[in-house]
């Protein structure tokens, strides 16, 4: 039996994911079972998704705790998320990340493939919704999928032009994930505090960042009102975003009437 | 011939209802709902499903209607979760006082948080309803199916839960057979009541089931015959499970318990629902190294097999009993039935009791293969002779 174990934060697909790959899985012979983990249902919130590959049917119902391998839809993700915690060694990530394997600040003895998920993700559907283009790139680093049973799932999740969309996203993926590389040399970067569903201090969660044209601002309090974080506050008369409280959601900027909010990606 | 489709657990019950052809459904839509009534709902907008969909405004409705319909003559079906169960507990005592076989799908969540245990519905033990816990998707789905025939059956007539855990199932996808709609029907024919409560044979029906059901006699007749319809609900749940594998190929044991693995055993535990599932990789995995323990599955709580945890507990020494609840003040439920059961055997096993599983608390295969040691122990006598322990 082959486990995986996915991570992601709500909003990127990570329960979409396992479910189309248990749905693909199945139609290559394969018994799966894919297993959401649910919390408070918190849009950027860190969410973890499993899935069980087997031969005959899977009696065991309880979580997956040594994966085989790990899948990361976030590339922020791991730098408060234990992404590794219980991978076998020899284990595979595939990681959405911008940069070779060797920079993404994981180390031991794993192999690590990784893709600019969000990148193709935001060219295939204008969204950083990275699970199709992150499936794409699990399908190839690992081998235990081929992208013709994804493809037909997938298209039978969303028929028409969605359908279309993550199509393009699943193979862009596929043909630009890098080959796994070897991180036992690589020392793992320091961890920030743990990252609880709860967390006060989103910030991490952002990959986009509001930023404020006061001169546009006229005030009117939409933002502020809108707000799921309650991150804005109105200081005389202008929006004022408070960047630890901010998850990136970009509700704001959908809001605002005068334009006056635009989103900028993050750094990494 | 049927076709296979990965769904969730809340999909594989809608199935079920939907190839049964239930003719009426009532709910409450909101939280804790699941959403088995909202794939029911798309079914029956979209024609697929010629049924009866009422929202309504608490589960206590919900009860109230299904039993109404059922009381009419239609094969009526609901399904709840946790706290909505217990909302549904007063008009549930009516429905079975009744005879009405509505059948309902109990997606389980503890009374004390989201997660999942057996609490919701053994807070129903007492009502009178028969009992069906699955541990898979498959099982869901054909337990749904079989239910119906449970409770129409002119013997039982009496209204069925069919349950599984919420979200180890519930929201987990996994490959699941559904059976054709021509081999179901064939299976399962409509429903015709014989005592329908439909203005013009209402008096008819009345004056039939007073007769039969011993209303109006002696007052603790009632209670007496619903006793005696349950215990021939034993026999009713094995033929069903007999006749469901000659059409479906699939079978659960004998309809009431599963033994597992249980040739030539010293020790065996107990299990309900998706534990029970679990269980099998850690006999599995003990088995593999000699040890001599097997698993057996309680698949009917109500009817209560007593006969089958007599024959079974008179082939081993110690049997390691995993109650997913408990009544506080008294302990687990099943253990103290088994416990019972047993009482009039010349050689008893040793019996010991675990709690595992309440609000969701995660039951890994260590913590059974860990319970099954300590069954084994006292197989040997080791240890203390009686034992509860929380896991
Ligand atoms: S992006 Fe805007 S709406 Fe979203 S959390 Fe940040 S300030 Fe609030
Ligand atoms: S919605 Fe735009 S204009 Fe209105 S207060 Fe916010 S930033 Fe200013």
């Amino acid at each position: 039996m082959i486990e995986v174990r996915f991570h992601g934060r709500g909003g990127q697909g990570a329960v979409t994911a396992v479910r189309i790959l248990a749905s693909a899985l199945y139609l290559e012979g394969k018994y799966t079972q894919a297993i959401p983990m649910y919390g408070t249902e918190r849009r950027g919130a860190p969410v973890v998704a499993f899935l069980r590959i087997g031969e005959s049917r899977i009696n065991e119902r309880d979580l997956v705790h040594n994966p085989d391998i790990v899948v990361v839809l976030d590339p922020l993700l791991s730098r408060t998320v234990p992404v590794t915690e219980g991978l076998k060694e020899g284990g595979l990530i595939v990681m959405n990340f911008p940069k070779p394997g060797t920079e993404a600040g994981i180390g031991g003895r794993f192999m690590l493939a990784t893709v600019d998920a969000t990148g193709i993700a935001l060219e295939a559907l204008g969204r950083p919704i990275t699970n199709t283009a992150m499936l794409g790139a699990f399908a190839k680093a690992s081998g235990l999928v081929s992208l013709e049973s994804l493809e037909k799932t997938l298209l039978e999740h969303w028929p028409g032009r969605l359908g279309e969309m993550n199509l393009r996203a699943l193979r862009t993926a596929y043909e630009r994930v890098t080959p796994p590389v070897d991180v036992s040399g690589i020392q793992a970067q320091e961890k920030r505090p743990r990252e609880e569903i709860f967390s006060k201090d989103v910030s991490s969660w952002r990959i986009f960042k509001p930023q404020l044209d006061e001169d546009r601002c006229v005030g009117c309090r939409r933002c502020y009102i809108y707000c799921p974080e309650v991150a804005i506050s109105m200081i005389q008369g202008k929006a004022r975003v408070d960047y630890s409280s901010c998850k990136g959601c970009g509700i704001c900027g959908e809001e605002c009437p005068t334009g006056a909010i635009s989103m900028v990606q993050e750094a990494l | 011939m049927g076709r296979w489709e990965v769904m969730v657990g809340n999909k594989a019950i809608a199935y079920a209802a939907k190839l049964a052809r239930v003719q009426f459904i009532s709910a409450y839509p909101i939280t804790p709902q699941t959403s088995v009534v909202e794939y029911l709902a798309e079914m029956v907008a979209s024609g697929e499903l010629d049924a009866e969909f009422v929202n309504v405004e608490g589960e206590l409705t919900a009860q109230t209607a299904a039993l109404g319909a059922s009381a009419a003559g239609a094969r009526a079906f609901t399904a709840t979760s946790g706290p909505g169960l217990l909302y549904m507990h007063h008009p549930m005592h009516a429905t079975s006082g009744g005879r009405f076989p509505v059948v309902m799908a109990v997606i389980h969540r503890s009374v004390k948080g989201m997660q999942p245990d057996h609490s919701d519905m053994m807070a129903q033990r007492d009502t009178g309803w028969i009992m069906l816990e699955c541990e898979n998707s498959q099982e869901l789905l054909d337990t749904g199916i079989m239910a119906f025939k449970i409770a129409e059956d002119e013997r039982v007539r009496l209204p069925t839960i069919f349950a599984g855990d919420g979200y180890i199932l519930s929201y987990t996808a996994e490959p699941v057979e559904i059976p054709s709609q021509e081999d179901v029907d064939a299976f399962l024919p409509p429903y015709r009541s014989s005592y329908p409560l439909l203005p013009g044979l209402a008096e008819e029906a009345r004056r039939v089931q007073m007769e039969q059901w011993g209303i109006g006699q002696d007052p603790q007749l009632r209670w007496r015959r619903q006793q005696e319809a349950m215990e021939a609900a034993k026999m009713v749940i094995m033929e069903v499970n007999e006749e469901f594998y000659k059409w479906f190929g699939r079978r659960y044991g004998n309809g009431l318990v599963e033994e597992y693995r249980c040739d030539d055993v010293e020790a065996f535990i107990v299990a309900m629902g998706t534990i029970a599932s679990t269980a099998r990789t850690a006999i599995d995995r003990l088995q593999a190294k000699g040890r001599r323990i097997g698993l057996v599955k309680l698949k009917s709580f109500r009817p209560f097999p007593s006969e089958e945890f007599r024959r079974l507990g008179a082939m081993v020494r110690a049997i390691g009993v995993i109650d997913r609840n408990i009544s506080l003040g008294s302990g687990g439920i099943t253990f103290q039935e088994i416990r019972s059961s047993l009482y009039d055997l010349e050689e008893r096993p040793r019996i010991l009791g675990f709690h595992a599983g309440l609000s969701g608390k995660e039951v890994r295969v260590g913590d059974i293969e860990m319970i099954c040691e300590k069954t084994l122990r006292a197989a040997k006598g080791e240890g203390p002779p009686s034992l509860v322990e929380w896991i």
